[in-house]
């Protein structure tokens, strides 16, 4: 009998001595998962646009809600133009307005948010939504762009404000690294990426690129400044640019969110 | 005893014969062959025009984050690579150039990707498994309690 109950009392010690061992390794599974939104080097350092106009920011807000992390697989296609449908999925709750042109001419993508608790894994696509402003220095509005441009001894201090609202599905950042990869303890980061030369055209790109073909240039912006003055909302923009002008903006402003260099549906 | 010795014997034995050298013939032909999958991407803009030069980087499933091959795009954006087909699973493969870029994801051997994936066990599954342990633990030490007894 004293050697059944030892048969027995072994085999449910060293069985109850297993399974702990894989619960605890689920539980700290986790990694920190990181939100950057980044305007690049245009405007961290200034450019020159399609039409010779030299452009420097100040301050870009924008204002960012609904922003989450997938792990999609297969790998989710911008091109297919549907919503996500992501495995696990990580989200920021609040709405952040941020300054893109925040830091030096080599600061690095602004930290918008993080969650500490991320699942491991490879977060390969992201969301997020352009919203206007409740309040701070973009209230009323989703993206404000405030700056000089110059040309040919003419300067125009602007301050440009959109109240337009997007919202963008994307598939995994392009670019010189991959991003999103969550390992145990690590921190990994995706990004929300902005690209302003699809407004103002770029000078060091074929004027028969496509981005200069389908950019509207500063040209129209200063037509309409007055005194080297630019305060001016989409209303203002809509009465005093001329139809086509105002149109190639309105078609060109739902591009600017991508991942990297990587594109993204618009909806 | 004797039993036990015969079938000891007859063990060896049949081990003894498995090992023999096979004969081999002067004049045998052999032929090896090994299964190659060249994957072929071509690489455009939105307007049709080919990416003529772009930066290409493969990403094998194995070590998603570290390059497995670089290289660009010929003239009419074409790029061909053979991935090595012991590492099944998605092949991710980018192109870029001037500012512009995509990633595509190429499947390659994905039933035996599939197959040897770690750590894919659903919850049941797991406590499926957890659940064969104990019966088995719990089974052999009653089946030897059983006999002394």
């Amino acid at each position: 009998m004293r050697k059944r109950v030892f048969f027995l009392a072994a085999a449910v010690l060293f069985v109850v001595s297993i399974i702990p061992v894989g619960c605890v390794g689920g539980d700290v599974e986790v990694g920190t998962l990181q939100f950057h939104a980044n305007g690049e080097d245009f405007v961290r350092q200034g450019f020159v646009s399609k039409d010779g106009w030299s452009i420097d920011f100040d301050h870009v807000y924008i204002t960012l809600a609904d922003i989450t992390a997938y792990q999609t697989e297969p790998p989710y296609d911008p091109h297919a133009g549907v919503n996500i449908n992501g495995k696990v999925t990580v989200s920021l709750d609040k709405v952040y307005t941020v300054d893109l042109a925040e830091g030096g001419e080599d600061a690095d993508p602004i930290l918008v948010g993080e969650v500490k608790n991320a699942a491991l894994g490879h977060y390969n696509a992201i969301s997020w939504k352009i919203v206007k402003a409740s309040s701070g220095p973009g209230a009323g509005y989703s993206l404000v762009m405030i700056g000089t441009a110059e040309k040919d001894g003419k300067s125009i201090d602007f301050n440009i404000k959109v109240d337009e609202e997007y919202g963008y599905s994307c598939g995994e950042f392009v670019g010189d690294e991959r991003k999103g990869m969550v390992q145990e303890g690590g921190i990994a980061d995706v990004e929300m990426t902005f690209h302003f030369d699809h407004i103002f055209g770029d000078a060091d790109t074929p004027m028969d690129d496509e981005l200069n073909v389908g950019a509207v240039g500063f040209g129209p912006f200063a037509s309409v400044a007055g005194g080297g003055k630019l305060d001016v909302d989409m209303v203002g923009l809509q009465s005093k640019f001329s139809a086509k002008d105002y149109q190639a903006l309105v078609d060109i402003l739902p591009t600017l969110g991508h991942v990297g260099e990587g594109h993204c549906h618009c909806h | 005893m004797n039993m036990k010795w015969n079938f000891v014997a007859s063990f060896i034995f049949l081990l003894l014969i498995l090992a023999l050298p096979m004969k081999t013939y002067a004049h045998g032909a052999r032929i090896e062959y090994t299964v190659d999958v060249t994957i072929e991407i071509v690489a455009m803009y939105d307007n049709g025009e080919p990416m003529a030069g772009a930066q290409v980087v493969v990403y094998a499933p194995d070590d998603p984050s570290t390059p497995w091959l670089t290289g660009v795009c010929d003239d009419d954006g074409c790029f061909t690579f053979t991935p090595d087909i012991s590492k099944p699973g998605i092949w991710d493969v980018q192109v870029r150039q001037a500012g512009h870029g995509d990633m595509v994801h190429i499947p390659v051997g994905e039933d035996t990707a599939t197959t040897a994936a770690p750590g894919g066990y659903t919850v049941f599954q797991i406590i499926l498994m957890s659940a064969c342990v104990i019966w088995g633990f719990a089974g052999t030490t009653l089946y030897f309690l059983r006999r002394r007894a």
